[in-house]
């Protein structure tokens, strides 16, 4: 009975065909193909037009496992054992159709998604790859875009210092104001590009937190007096006075806040709130908060305002490409905060964030406070280099000689600049060698902008030289500014090879 | 007489093993990918100026990532052998230097043609150079597709086995 299901079964599955050693089949059940006795077996199919080989493999069995054999139309997968024999070769061929066909789903499954997976990673490289050439390209090309500027804003300041009528004073500060802009564009443009890449790194130091809260309050409460909005700062008592982490991001960070919160405020006021949130050990956990009474940001745009080049309303004609809160968030992400947003249209804007800094002990603070540095001696000799320096002097006539003691030289590109409130802000902006600036300014005292100077969050900046010109003969108001940070004070009227010796006594060679 | 030549394409698995053989025997293409399992076995008969024609029976086998993985007996009897990777993937020639070993141990003495394939989807530039650093030599650059360098590929090989 068991021979009768087997033939059932597996007599169906197999043919047996015989050839001989000419390789013309003799003998064929024909059960699966049909083959012509007594002709050659090359002509069945090309598989068995490559087995003249297989002269003499008698007694030997070989096994060609999933061979896909067409006859005719009749098609299948099948396995060939070809068994040695005196007389010729035996072959078995048995199909596995239904088998090989549910293994070939599995593999077509298989090799697709290995393939898939392997151009995915393959993608993303390129696409890494892509994104670190637009990173380098940026940055490269913000470089390069800062000569020409730097050349541009030189210029504007020399003929500022020129003769000018009022309708071309006008237009000389409108291109300032466009100059400021464009390099501060540059600026925030290398910063998220420098984050893309992963460039961008934290230099932690210890700082006096008060000062750089004094210098925002100083820019930015003129900056919101110029737009009729008040300007107020609040401070914890609790504030330790040395806080130790990267206070030129912290610094970013804090001006694009307040940037943004004047920029979108008409009226009303903006704040900046600094709360300690705990203090242990020798951490301290900080809260800041810059609100406005501004335009406000609609909920479903909450998100979108962090993210890089999207301005809200691309047609506020505001300025700024609109990357600073992405950049406040990049730059918060990198000292491991997070920035945070409360906002209603039409009423206003916070945003905050908490800040984990170490506070070191008063007798490493002690230590940072500087000590005067060396400073070379230098006579008015020949020297091939050109140096810049700003004129802060609101005196049209003294800004004249000065100019022309100096300009004469050939060795100075001159800035000038008789607005006190303005000095911080091109100070930062422009890497000058050094600054002669008269101590009385109509809206700001020399020796507090001075005081400013030194306490810049920039280390190429705070260095700069910087000679004070006053007519207070007193030794004590002189010793004052130099308490303040000014190297040098010369007294008025000076004679012009004083004011050089002085000048070129603070210039590096 | 009409010598016949058995011919094995190897190669990892998505190189373009059976759209090489189906673009030189049937001069057509297509985009959709259907793995080969075991072996396809297809024949073309191709002439020589001499009037010497040599039947080439292309074995087109199922693509591996281990080239060790071949059943010994498909190689049995091989007269010459393809060996194709996609220039598209490094997977697929990174290991060549080692496959290309493993394959002349299990076939010595048979000629071997190497075949970048699907130059079509790379700028050639940056093929070249990347070939280059990679030290890869090839015979042809191929692409099935576009059918540019195959029939040279194929006849080449041909030219090979004919006085063998
Ligand atoms: N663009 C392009 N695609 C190709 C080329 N050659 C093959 N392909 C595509 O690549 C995929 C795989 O081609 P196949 O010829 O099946 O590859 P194979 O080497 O036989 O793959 P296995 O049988 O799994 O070993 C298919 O989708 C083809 O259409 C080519 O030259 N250019
Ligand atoms: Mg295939």
């Amino acid at each position: 009975m068991l021979e009768r299901y087997k033939q059932q079964y597996i007599g169906k599955n197999i043919q047996f065909v015989f050839v001989d050693h000419d390789g013309t089949v003799r003998e064929s059940d024909q059960t699966i193909f049909h083959f012509h006795t007594g002709s050659p077996i090359a002509e069945v199919h090309p598989f068995f037009e490559t087995l003249s080989f297989l002269e003499g493999i008698q007694e030997n069995e070989l096994s060609f496992n999933c061979v896909h054999l067409e006859v005719g139309d009749n098609e299948h997968i099948v396995d060939i054992r070809i068994v040695g024999q005196e007389a010729g070769l035996l072959m078995v061929i048995i199909d596995h159709t239904q088998y090989y066909q549910e293994y070939q789903t599995v593999a077509q499954a298989r090799n697709e998604s290995i393939i898939k997976a392997e151009l995915i990673v393959l993608k993303n490289k390129e696409l890494e790859e892509r994104e670190r050439f637009k990173n380098r390209f940026i940055q490269n090309f913000s470089h390069e875009l800062r000569n020409p500027l730097t050349g541009i804003v030189s210029i504007t300041n020399i003929l500022s210092a020129t003769h000018l009528n009022v309708q071309q004073q006008q237009l000389l500060d409108f291109l300032k104001e466009a100059n400021t802009d464009l390099k501060s564009m540059l600026e925030d443009i290398l910063s998220i590009s420098m984050m893309a890449s992963g460039k961008l790194t934290l230099k932690e130091k210890a700082f006096k937190l008060s000062n750089l809260l004094e210098l925002l309050e100083f820019t930015y409460g003129n900056k919101a007096k110029n737009k009729g909005l008040q300007f107020l700062v609040d401070t914890d008592e609790r504030l330790p006075e040395f806080v130790e982490g990267d206070r030129l991001r912290l610094y970013q960070v804090l001006t694009n806040l307040l940037e943004n919160a004047i920029k979108y405020t008409e009226s009303g006021t903006v704040s900046l709130t600094v709360d300690v949130n705990q203090k242990r050990a020798n951490k301290v956990s900080l809260h800041f908060e810059v609100s406005d009474t501004g335009m406000g940001i609609s909920p479903e745009n909450h998100e979108l305002v962090f993210e890089s080049f999207s301005r809200l309303d691309r047609y506020d004609n505001k300025g700024g490409v609109g990357i600073g809160l992405s950049i406040v968030k990049g730059l918060l992400e990198l000292m491991g905060s997070q920035i945070k947003m409360e906002s209603r249209l039409g009423k206003g804007t916070r945003l905050y964030f908490d800040l984990v800094l170490k506070y070191p002990l008063h007798s490493i603070a002690k230590s940072l406070i500087k000590t005067e540095g060396n400073i070379v001696e230098n006579t008015v000799s020949k020297r091939d280099k050109k140096y810049r320096l700003l004129l802060v002097e609101d005196d049209e006539r003294v800004q004249m000689a000065l100019f022309k003691i100096l300009a004469d030289t050939e060795h100075f590109y001159i800035e000038l600049t008789n607005d006190g409130a303005r000095v911080i802000e091109e100070v930062i902006n422009n890497d000058y060698d050094l600054i002669l600036m008269d101590v009385n300014l109509p809206n700001a005292s020399g020796d507090h902008l001075t005081n400013i100077i030194r306490e810049l969050p920039f280390d190429k900046v705070c260095d700069v030289p910087i000679i004070g010109i006053t007519a207070n003969a007193f030794d004590e108001d002189i010793k004052r500014y130099l308490r303040a940070g000014m190297n040098q004070v010369i007294t008025k009227p000076f004679e012009a090879h004083k004011l050089l010796e002085a000048v070129f006594k603070y210039l590096r060679q | 007489m009409q010598k016949s030549k058995k011919i094995v394409i190897l190669g990892h698995f998505g190189v373009g093993k059976t759209s090489l053989i189906r673009r030189f025997v049937k001069n057509s293409f297509s985009d959709k990918y259907k793995v080969t399992i075991g072996v396809h076995i297809s024949k073309k008969v191709v002439g020589f100026g001499s009037g010497e024609t040599i039947s080439m029976i292309l074995w087109d086998l199922e693509g591996t990532d281990d080239i060790r993985m071949i059943r010994n007996p498909y190689l049995l009897g091989t007269h010459g052998a393809f060996f194709v990777f996609d220039v598209n993937r490094p997977s697929t020639f990174q290991n060549i230097q080692e496959d290309l070993a493993v394959l002349s141990k299990k076939m010595p003495e048979v000629p071997l043609l190497i075949i970048g394939n699907k130059v079509d989807l790379v700028n050639q530039d940056d093929l070249n150079i990347l070939l280059k650093e990679n030290d890869i030599s090839f015979d042809f650059l191929t692409s099935a597709k576009t059918g540019e360098w195959v029939e040279d590929a194929f006849l080449q090989m041909a030219t090979l086995l004919k006085d063998a």
